[in-house]
């Protein structure tokens, strides 16, 4: 429906509407899989930090309070393992979209991006409607722009595509 | 414009150095670049000139030098920014020499794209690159491994002490446990997998090279290419967009900014990418 009535109308209600259902539903099938895949993480990396800390406990032959060598290099193990598990779980947890994604001006990330000829890449509505009611030239290099110079830039679209099925919190719409 | 007697002079003696530097007669073109640099300190090709015979002759001190007072001269010039990076590399001094080297580029590609000198600054950029990585990498390949190996001992002797079945019988505990090693299998092969050598992004490599962009541009159709080769393209086949075939003009190449950043940062986090075969 949405590639459909993007084809029509870009700037149509219709667009937006589709693409808030959309969204919405992806981030619950997002959402859904994900604190799955979290409560696996978590779980297994309690099980290691318990497992290291009684191997430790096991071959530490130190008084306790005695920080020694093995000790250290203990402590820099638990550190480590904390990196590790925050790395393996990174695509899940939500944070900053790349700037490339996103349009300079609503800073979202890019439904349907087009490119000017000053290189600038816009959302598509966002730039329509700026050359319909301020003015037809890019809004960020002032250069004289017309509607029927954009180009549709693929290659992020497919970048922005790829970056939400692999973080599907970005689909959460404020 | 009338040149002086001394610039003549100059010009002549650069000449000379250029016609021993053709026959591989690097001193000499030393002396005659000197001799012209002399009588004229403040020609940035004289020395650019002089530092490319040090270069021949691998003296890289003397190749710094060189190239620091020609930039001081002219702080576009390619050559010196790429042989001040090219001495700095073999300085060690891995950070420095490629900020000059990527300066050496972006004046480059700004002066001619398609010219044999960006191609060149490229490749020692990337090889430069590439080895920053995998310096970088090994150590954390490194301790991933310990720490993987550390985990499954631990988890193995943890289930063994508290597994109560004889050995062999496979109960919920055991399979509970092979499954905890299968996830710590994938947990370790995800937070090394940005060091992990792959694939590419189909939407950050260039159709036709299917390498990835170095200096990307986009079409009115939205096809993004690889600058050069499209110019090449346009040349010498045919002023037509090569996959959908619709008439095309070099004015009409918009260069595609936003990938440009997407392939930087994707070199930044995947250094193995910077490999060139």
């Amino acid at each position: 429906a949405l590639d459909l009535g993007r084809g029509a109308n870009p700037k149509g209600y219709m667009v937006d509407e589709i693409w808030q259902e959309l969204a919405k539903a992806k981030y619950l099938l997002w959402e859904h899989a994900s604190s799955k895949r979290s409560w696996e993480l978590q779980s297994l990396k309690e099980a290691c930090e318990t497992a290291l800390r009684e191997k430790h406990f096991l071959d530490d032959s130190q008084p306790e309070g005695f920080l020694d060598e093995a000790s250290i290099s203990h402590m820099k193990q638990l550190e480590v393992l904390r990196q590790v598990f925050r790395k393996a779980g990174e695509a899940d947890t939500p944070g900053e979209v790349p700037d490339y994604l996103c349009c300079k001006i609503t800073l979202d990330i890019f439904r349907d991006p087009v490119i000017t000829p000053s290189g600038v890449t816009y959302e598509r509505a966002v730039i329509l409607d700026h050359l319909e009611k301020v003015g037809k030239f890019d809004p960020i290099t002032r250069e004289p722009l017309d509607q029927s110079q954009l180009v549709p830039n693929l290659a992020i679209k497919e970048a922005v595509q790829e970056y939400l099925d692999k973080h599907g919190w970005a689909y959460k719409v404020d | 414009m009338v040149l002086g007697s001394a610039a003549k002079q100059a010009e002549q003696l650069r000449k000379d150095g250029n016609l021993y530097f053709k026959k591989d007669r690097f001193g000499a073109a030393i002396d005659a670049y000197t001799e012209a640099i002399t009588l004229c300190p403040n020609v940035p090709v004289y020395w650019t000139n002089r530092a490319l015979c040090h270069r021949k002759r691998n003296d890289w001190l003397k190749v710094e030098e060189d190239c620091r007072r020609a930039i001081q001269l002219d702080h576009s010039s390619v050559k010196a920014h790429y042989m001040l990076g090219l001495a700095l590399l073999k300085k060690q001094e891995l950070d420095e020499g490629v900020k000059e080297l990527q300066k050496a580029l972006d004046l480059g590609r700004g002066a001619n794209p398609k010219g044999y000198m960006v191609d060149e600054i490229w490749q020692e950029l990337a090889k430069a690159k590439y080895l920053l990585w995998e310096h970088a990498s090994s150590k954390r390949s490194w301790e991933l491994q310990s720490l993987k190996e550390a985990c499954e001992t631990a988890l193995r002797e943890k289930h063994f002490l508290d597994d109560s079945q004889p050995e062999g019988f496979l109960d919920e505990a055991s399979i509970s446990h092979m499954k905890q090693l299968e996830v710590l299998r994938q947990v370790f092969r995800k937070a090394g997998e940005a060091d992990t050598p792959g694939e590419v992004p189909d939407y950050l490599c260039c159709k036709i090279t299917l390498d990835i962009f170095r200096d990307p541009v986009i079409t009115p159709s939205g096809v993004t290419y690889e600058r050069a080769v499209i110019l090449d393209h346009l040349e010498k086949v045919g002023k037509f967009d090569p996959i959908t075939r619709e008439p095309l003009d070099q004015s009409q190449l918009v260069p595609n900014l936003a990938i440009k950043e997407a392939v930087q940062e994707y070199l930044d986090k995947h250094g193995w990418a910077y490999k060139v075969d």
